[in-house]
Parts: C-alpha cells; structure tokens; sequence
C-alpha cells in the first residue's frame, strides 16, 4: 500500500465513478422510478411504498452509504470528467459526440435537481425532527403542490428526463468502457437497448407526473401519525 | 579506465536510417538520429508492392543465387555482383526478422508468410503486408528505434537539417554540421562516423512519385565535399502515374493487368469528352504497336510508347502530358470487385470515378539508381565480408550512405520489391563494418582540435547568412519548378544528345538566375525558406550530374535509353547464343557459322558496346562541374548478356 | 461547381508566443488542385489579397499521398489531411488553420511529439532477443494478421486527437492512436509477453479511464482504423487486469 502512483489512484477514481453510476445510484433510479410510478396505480400503494422504505432499519446508514456518499462522489468526480474536457460537438456534429455533450450537461442538470429535489422533500426531516415526522402524507403534499404550477412540472419533467438520459446512455458507456461490448455493431445495438431502456424509464416518470398533475389526492398518515 | 562509447550520427529516418540505427543500438553504441521531421513520416511509407526475397515456400525451387540473377540482369550488369549476391543471400533472414519486429506480412492459409509474383521474376518472391508494405516496415523499425532512445541509446534530432560533414585536416569525418529547422541554430556534433540514409533525389525533377524531402540535398552536399557520386543518370520512371498539381501518385499496373486499355484521340487536342469519341477515333498505341502483349509491356517500353505519343506525335489528352487509362468498358461491379482498394486512390486524389470515366495517366519519375558512391569488400567467395569497415563507406573516410542515396545494387535499373530490401539490407550489413571502424580509429572525434567543429559551423552560419541577404528577382520555389521542367522535357524517358545538351545550357542559365533569388522569409523562426534556397543550390549540382552522365554515356542502358546507340538485338535472338559465343572465344574455336549473321554482328556490337561503357559513371566536382570518370563493374559472378524483354 | 479562382483563409501565427492573425489568398484554379498544391502556388507567388508580398506558409509535408500523416491540418472545420482535401470539394473560401490540440510552431505547422512521447509509455514495440538470425517469425493467422493490418495503418497523423473532446492542449489523455496501438501490440504472439506492462501504462495518468465515448475519433480517422472497438477492446483488457491486480496479486 502507499506505492500507487497519482495515475492508478486517478484511473480506479474514474472507473469508480463509472461504476456507482450504475450500482447504486442507477439501481436507486430504477427503484425510485418505479415505486413512484405506483401513484399512477392508485395513492394508497404509494404511500405504502413510502410507508416501507422509511420505515426501514438503520435508514439513515443506508441513505448515506448507499445513496449520498455514492451521489456525492459521482456528482464530484463527474465534475472533474467535465472540466478536463472541451466538446467540440458544433465542430463536429455526429449523434454520438451530441450524447457525450448531453451526457455532461444533463448530469449538471441532473445534479441541480437533486440539489432542489432532495432540499424540498428529504431536508424538511431534519428539522422536523424524525420521532414526529411521518413522510408519506409530508411528501405527497409536498408533490401536490409541486405539481399544481408549470414550473414545478417542468423543473420535474427535466429533472426526470435528464436523469433517465443519463442513465440510460451512461449505462451504454459502461458497457464499452468495461469492456462489455466491443465491435461496431454491437455498440450499435447496444445503443439502440439502452435507447429502448431510457424510454421505458423516461415513461415511468412521466406517467407519475402527469398523475400528481391530474389528480392530486391528500393522505392521512397510515398508522394514525403515532409511529 | 571507463570503456569508451562509441558514437554514431545517422542522417535520415527512413528504412536504411532505422535499421543501422537499430544495429549500432545493439552494438551498445550511441547514436545521434537526425531528420527533416518525425522519422515515422519518412518516405519509406510510400513503397506499397512488397520486398523480396528468395524463401520458396511454394515450391518453385527459387533460391537466392537466381534472385542474385535477376537482380543483376534486370539492373543490366551495371551493379557490382558481390554486394548484390550477398544482399540477395541475406534477403530471407531479412523478412524472418521484420516478421518477428511484428510486420503484418500477409500469410497462406497456414499462417506461414505469403509472397506474390512481381516483374522481372517467374518466382514468387515478394513478401507483402497489404498495399503499404513500406509503411509496414518503417512502423517496425521506427518502434524497434523508438525503444532503443527509450532505452537512452539513441538521441532523435528530428526537425533538424543535415548541412554538411565535418572534415578533419586530413579529410577525414568527425561529425556533421546541423541545423535546428525550428530555432534555426546552426552547430556541429561530433561523432565515429556519420551514416547518410538521405534517400533518393527525385525533387530535382520536380513533381515525382517521391516525397517532398526527397531532394538529394545531403548526398550533393557530400559531394560537394569530394566525394563521388555515381551513376547519376540511371532514373527509374514508372509508366502509370497519377498527374497532379502537387506529386505524381502511382496507378498500379495491375489496372492495366485487369484489362485497362491505353489511348489517346486520334486527332491532336480534340476537346471532346473520352466517352463521345468513337472507337475509330482512338490511338490505342500499345495495342497496334505490339500486338503481342498489348497494353502489358513492359514498364520501360509503356513508358518510351507514352513518351513517343505525348512528345513527339503531340497527341496527349488535351494537348497536355497525358494518356488515357481506360478501364470503362468493365461493369462497376468487375470494377469494384478486382481493383476496388486502388481505384479508390485515384478518386480520393482526382475527385473523378474510373469506373466511369478513363483515368488520366502519364510515366512519372520514381526512383534513383545512382548515389554517392560507396564501397565494399567481398569475402573471395563472391560475398560481402560484413565486419570490413570499407562497407558503405563513401570515397570521404568517416562518411557513410545506405538506402537510396547510396548506388551499388541496382545496376542501370531496379527491379520490382528490391528497393525496400536493399534499403533495410545496407542498414543492417554496415552496422558491424561500422563498429569496427570506430574500434580501429587511433583518434577519435574528441580528439580532435575543437576549432575544427566551430570552423565547419562558421562556415555554415557565414552560407545561411549570405542565403538571407539575397533579395533578387527569382522565387526560388519557382526556380525549382522550372529546373524539374527542363529534366523531365530533356533527361526523361528518351535521351537524345541534343537535348540533353539543351537541358546542360538551361540548367546552368538556371544556375546563373539562382545567384538572383530573392529568399523569401529572413526571419529566425521555423522558417524553411533559407534552407529550401540551400537545397535549391544543390539541386542544381544533381541537374548538372544528372544531365552530363546522360549526354557522355553513349549507349542504351536499362533506364537510361538512347534510341541513336540502340544496338538493335535482332528479332530472334536468344541472350543464351551470347554465352555460347563468349564460350567458343573462351576455347578459340570460334565457328563463325554457328550462329546467324545478323546475330553473330549483334554480338559483336554488344560486346563492344560493354567494353565501352560497362562501366560506373563517377561525378566529382571540379571547377564547379561534374567532372565524369569511369570506374570498372565487378562481374566476376555472371557474365553479362543481352538482356531480352518477353 | 467549378469556380475560376480559389479563395484561401489562413489563419496564421508567426511563432508559439505571438499572437496569430488571418491572411487571405486568391489563386488560379487549376484542375485536381487540392490545398498542399494551393499552398505550393502560395509559395511560389506569396503575395496576399492586399497585394502584399508576405513570407509563404509554413506548413508541414511529406508524402503528399496519405500515408505519412504529415500534412494533417483543420480545413473548413474538420481535421484532415491537406494532400487529399480536393479544392473542387471544399466550400470557398477555404479556411486553414492549424490543429489546435497540439503545441503551434508556425502558421499551420504544430508539434506532435506528445504523440510519440505516448507511444514510449505503452511501450508499442515488440521485444526481440536480437536482430540476428534466430529462424523464422511466429505462425499468425491470416485473419489476425487483417486485424492487425488495419491497426498497422495508423500513420500517428493526430486526427483522432484533435477531434477528442477528451484531449486538450493542456491534459494528458493519450487518445484514441495510443489506445488502438496498444491493442495492436497485445495482439501480436510475441508482442502479448509484455501485455500487462502495456495495461498498466493505460491505467495510468491520462489513460483509457478518460475516454468519455464521444467517438468522433472513428468519425474522422483518415484510414478507418476502429479507433472505438479498440478503445472498448482494451477497456475490457484493463478491467480484467485490474480483477486480477485486485484478487489474485
């Protein structure tokens, strides 16, 4: 230990920041997608999956250490990728070179979102001191509200969009970069899943979206606010 | 005491720089490796059909001794036989290592090497790695000598100019003088001895099929110095080039293999497009003037019939210099199918499809023959002694050449893929000769008075200075166009003493105009104008070597054809009744009636025509002219005979 | 269409440190003129559009037939080779500048030695115990040799790397030409004994981990190297030599 040079700590930094991008924080995307998308199911099993995630033991440690520290370190180094780079694309406007630029730019967006995200629904925890808080009646009021103007809308249909591209192409960059798919044609395929992939993903939040806009619907805690 | 590097300086990054490079590293010496630009970027790359060597992995019973024999008859017996048998001996050794440097020579289905046919040969002897053998080659030594300067061996001067040796008290080299091409500093280094691998000098023609640092210019400086330069007049010219504004690129003669008819119109200067011209209309020249092989003769007869057809009969395309390469009365898809990959070159270069319309071709000048003189010293036994310190070495001691600036194994003409083995061949046979005269030097370059080194730099600083200060009329880019037109309309493919006196007159009005150039650029900084003057001025000294060898040598020979001295080998003859003859001579019992009377005067004329001018042409400088010599051919090996073309 | 004369742009730097400017030509067209030719004319008549005589462009050349990957330049916009940037192809005026991404010299020529220096640190040479005669080569398939071929190619023009939005004049990302060189090289029977020292060398400082996949590398290689397959080719290699540094070292 101690003998690794500044550019095997800089390359397995990269490749970390490659990997958490797909465990956990991809992973983490897929689960928050999808539970979300139980609104559109009805808001009782939402709130349920609201209800189980914060009931979870050791919740904190798991939100630190596997969605924070993880954000944290991939929001940080994705800033480093970005700054050692220049793109080029209106020199040279071919559709991959338009993914690498929108891979950049939408994990500054993304990154933003969380920012507002996480300040408008996991921050309030905090203050409201955890014993007397019980999220789900908390968050869905929080997303009715959001949800009632264009603006909250619109920063979450782009939020939403810019993560799910970001994913979804990352995850085909994951796939070259390690080596996982190799020649030109199935790069090529590769990019058309992912692309089908990043859909389905980008649907899942749009359809709770538009829910939230269409019918917001207020809840009362599950068990009675006695938790 | 600490044992004493030795060091070496190699001019030129080419194959022949790279491989004696690569040997001297080997050897534990140093080496000072200097060129124009990146040595990756060298010529070499250019070479796209293969290089020989006698493997016979096909069965055919091929050896070298019949390489050996095809390389000096194609070269018409000019070349010394020892060297070229000895380069021929080593040629398989040769492709093993650069196989194993990690060239992709193409295989067989076994995975073992691959050779094709190539001209001049019924044996398939050309190991190649796809259409850019040369590049392949360059690549492998480049890496090899990319690891030896990793390794602290080799010094890379590239973006440095050769300018001149650096010549003791007694004539003896001790280093170079250098020139930096971006800072513009003027120095010497010294070393051992200094290796020139400066390639061939096609830029006097102007556009050719060379590379732009193709210009002689290192070897005309060694000339200048004293040494000799030797068979100046033997220039290889290819029959299909590519015309363009910049270079002539070549068109590979399996275009005309693939069925590609050459014509021109009938009438001069028609101005119709190639496709409306009725069949009746067209001079497929080739095609009635040897009914035989037709469009498939032999490169230096195209290249004479072209020449004919251009010059003489005014009837190029246009009225310009070229001929047409048709190949349109293929369907696209034939097309496509066989000669894809170098009609693909022709259109990234023209912007014209020749699946549509017929290509524009005309001979371009292609390769050099001649070089500084070299030595050699053979074993006795018909090879090279390869520790002799005499191998490579130019008449100046101290001053080596291999690759294309050198002359010995070519004769009057090259063969087909022997360019690229001669080159790697030279560079790796002179690196024990080499080590063993730095080991039996009694003093060495440190020993020598450092007024010696600052001399030679002042004079070069004092040539640069007065090259800056000229602000005449002429543009010196100009200048060179022009010199390369009066080569190519007099000292091209047919050689006639008229004009090749023309070509003497105005190469020296040439000469007198250079002293009025103006040099474009005075400032310090990467600029490239005071050396192009410089290169300019040299030039001009291969013009004259040039032009003088060809109007003294009063015979056709391989490349150099002069059809007033063509002795006319009469339609049946067999170049074995030759040796038959030279065999009664040998016995005295020469029987007059043996063979017939046309072919018993043939040979007469031919044996006399070789007492004349088998000889080497030797240019030094005198007076500020070539004064031309002649030295003696060893032809201890094979008896030179008539060469016949079928 | 065919135009009666050319217009040249050039953007122009007398040395690194000096500030570079824009000097404009007009020339005779001429048929198959392309812009080493252009520049060539230039030489011989350098006077500019303001009838100022001025000292010709520097630029640098040399096969003049894409192979040696000296005339690399950025003409209208795209990275590419001067000798087969055909004028009666290019929109006028033409505009020439130098590569960006690489130290300038003067006017269009610039230094490409970090391209070079990158090849001593992958090591992209084959190890041999000697240049003399020790037999034959080992046996290659042919359809690795093809492979290995189109790889060969690679004339270290710097085409890929100007175009990389992953390399800048500053950073030290090797590039798309490294990558594909170590791939090469790790190919080859003889060359695969120093394959983990290759690797290594990419898991380095401005190794493959810095590739973002843009790909406009493949887009504009001159010899249609598969700068990508390489790229994704020895991502794969490193990965499994740094399982094996991780587990089994």
């Amino acid at each position: 230990m101690g003998k690794f040079t500044k550019g095997q700590i800089e390359y397995f930094l990269l490749k970390l920041h490659s990997l958490t991008g797909l465990v956990p924080i991809g992973a983490f995307l897929i689960l928050h997608l999808s539970l979300n998308a139980l609104r559109t199911v009805g808001v009782l099993p939402y709130q349920l999956s609201i209800d189980a995630l914060n009931n979870l033991p050791f919740l904190i440690w798991i939100e630190v250490s596997v969605i924070y520290i993880p954000l944290l370190f991939h929001s940080i180094m994705g800033f480093y990728v970005f700054t050692i780079a220049k793109s080029n694309v209106f020199k040279y406007s071919y559709p991959r070179n338009w993914m690498y630029t929108l891979q950049r730019v939408t994990g500054g967006v993304v990154f933003v979102f969380l920012v507002y995200h996480v300040g408008t629904t996991v921050a309030p925890k905090l203050w409201f001191g955890h014993h007397l808080f019980d999220a789900a009646p908390f968050l869905i009021d929080v997303m009715n509200d959001t949800f009632t103007t264009w603006t909250g809308r619109t920063i979450y249909l782009i939020g939403i969009l810019s993560a799910t591209f970001h994913f979804a192409n990352g995850l085909w960059g994951f796939c070259i970069s390690w080596g996982i798919v190799i020649g030109p044609q199935a790069q090529r395929n590769a990019g058309y899943a992912f692309m089908l992939f990043g859909l389905v993903l980008s649907v899942m939040g749009i359809a709770t979206v538009v829910e939230f806009s269409l019918h917001p619907v207020s809840v009362q805690p599950t068990f009675g606010g006695t938790s | 005491m600490a044992k004493r590097t030795k060091r070496f300086i190699v001019i030129g990054g080419g194959l022949a720089g790279l491989a004696v490079t690569m040997k001297l590293c080997e050897a534990k010496a140093e080496v000072l490796l200097v060129s124009y630009q990146a040595v990756k970027r060298s010529h070499s790359v250019c070479a796209q059909g293969g290089i020989n060597a006698a493997i016979d992995t096909k069965g055919e019973g091929d050896s070298p001794e019949i390489h050996f024999y095809d390389t000096v008859k194609g070269g018409d017996f000019l070349a010394h036989q020892p060297p070229v048998r000895d380069m021929c001996f080593q040629a398989p050794a040769i492709i093993h290592l650069m196989d194993r440097l990690g060239v992709p020579f193409n295989r067989t289905p076994e995975g073992h090497l691959e050779f094709r046919r190539f001209g001049g040969t019924l044996y398939s002897r050309t190991a190649f790695s796809g259409a850019t053998t040369g590049q392949q080659l360059l690549y492998a030594l480049d890496e090899q000598v990319r690891k030896h300067e990793h390794d602290g061996l080799v010094t890379k001067m590239e973006w440095h100019e050769y300018l001149g040796a650096v010549l003791d008290a007694d004539g003896v080299c001790r280093g170079a003088v250098l020139h930096d091409l971006r800072t513009g500093a003027i120095f010497s280094e010294g070393g051992d001895a200094v290796v020139l691998a400066t390639g061939g000098p096609s830029q006097v023609y102007g556009k050719t099929t060379g590379s732009t640092v193709c210009n002689g210019a290192a070897a005309m400086s060694a000339y200048l110095q004293g040494a000799k330069y030797a068979n100046g007049e033997f220039i290889q010219i290819h029959p299909t080039a590519i015309p363009g504004q910049d270079k002539l690129r070549l068109m590979s003669e399996s275009a005309r293999g693939e069925g590609g008819r050459i014509w021109v119109p009938r009438q001069a200067g028609d101005p119709r497009d190639p496709l409306t011209i009725p069949e009746g209309e067209r001079y497929y020249f080739l095609e009635e003037n040897h009914p035989l092989f037709g469009n498939l003769v032999p490169r230096d007869v195209a290249s004479r019939e072209i020449h004919d057809v251009v010059y003489n009969q005014k009837l190029g395309v246009g009225g310009k210099s070229m001929v047409y390469l048709d190949l349109t009365h293929h369907t696209e898809e034939y097309l496509e199918d066989r000669l894809g990959g170098i009609l693909d070159i022709y259109q990234k270069f023209t912007g014209d499809d020749p699946k549509k319309v017929p290509m524009k071709i005309f001979p371009a000048v292609h390769y050099s023959m001649g070089g500084i003189w070299t030595d050699y010293e053979d074993d006795g036994h018909g090879l090279i002694d390869h520790k002799s310190p005499r191998n490579q070495m130019t008449s100046i001691p101290g001053l080596y050449a291999a690759g294309e600036a050198d002359y010995q194994y070519h004769g009057a003409n090259r063969l087909g893929a022997n360019s690229l083995l001669s080159c790697i061949y030279t560079g790796l046979m002179m690196g024990p000769g080499l080590i063993n005269y730095s080991k039996n030097l009694t003093r060495h370059y440190e020993d020598i008075p450092t007024t010696v080194f600052s001399q030679a730099r002042l004079n070069w600083e004092g040539r640069f200075q007065a090259i800056k200060k000229m602000k005449g009329k002429e543009n010196p880019h100009q200048l060179h166009q022009e010199l390369g037109e009066v080569l190519l309309a007099h000292v091209m493919i047919v050689r006639e003493n008229s004009k090749l006196e023309k070509a003497i007159i105005q190469i020296s009005d040439i000469e007198t105009r250079f002293s009025d150039i103006q040099c474009l650029d005075t400032s310090d900084w990467a600029n490239p104008e005071p050396s192009f003057v410089n290169q300019l001025h040299l030039m001009i000294h291969l013009a004259k070597i040039i032009a003088k060898g060809a109007l003294v040598r009063n015979e056709f020979r391989g490349a150099h054809y002069k059809p007033e001295f063509d002795l006319k080998q009469p339609p049946k003859f067999d170049p074995h009744e030759f040796v038959d003859y030279l065999e009664q001579q040998q016995y005295g019992e020469t029987d007059e009636s043996a063979f017939p009377p046309d072919h018993q005067a043939y040979m007469k004329r031919f044996e006399e025509n070789n007492k004349r001018w088998l000889k080497t042409t030797i240019a030094q400088i005198k007076n500020n002219q070539p004064e031309i010599s002649y030295e003696s051919v060893n032809t201890s090996l094979v008896t030179p005979r008539p060469r016949k073309y079928d | 269409m065919m135009e009666a004369l050319i217009q040249l742009k050039i953007k122009r730097q007398d040395s690194p440190d000096s500030k570079p400017y824009w000097e404009e030509f007009t020339l005779e067209h001429k048929p198959s003129a392309n812009i080493i030719s252009c520049l060539q004319d230039v030489a011989r008549n350098p006077v500019n559009r303001s009838n100022q005589t001025v000292p010709p462009v520097v630029w640098e050349s040399n096969c003049l037939e894409e192979v040696c990957g000296s005339c690399t330049m950025v003409i209208n916009g795209r990275v590419r080779q001067a000798c087969t940037a055909l004028v009666d192809q290019l929109q006028q005026p033409i505009v020439l500048e130098p590569m960006s991404k690489f130290p300038l010299i003067r006017d269009l020529q610039v230094d490409r030695s970090r391209m070079f220096e990158n090849l001593k640190k992958v090591q992209a040479w084959i190890h041999i115990d000697g240049t003399h005669e020790i037999g034959v080569g080992p046996t290659i398939p042919e359809k690795q040799r093809d492979k290995s071929y189109v790889l060969s190619e690679c004339m270290t023009c710097g085409c890929c790397l100007e175009a990389c939005p992953q390399f800048t004049l500053t950073n030290n990302f090797m590039g798309a030409a490294t990558f594909s060189q170590v791939r090469l090289f790790n190919m080859h029977p003889t060359g695969a004994m120093e394959k983990e020292e290759r690797l290594e060398a990419v898991m380095g400082e401005g190794g493959i981990a810095h590739c973002g996949n843009a790909q406009v590398c493949v887009e504009v290689c001159p010899k249609n190297i598969p700068l990508t397959e390489s790229i994704a080719e020895i991502g794969r290699q490193t990965f499994l030599q740094l399982l094996k540094n991780l587990f089994l070292k």
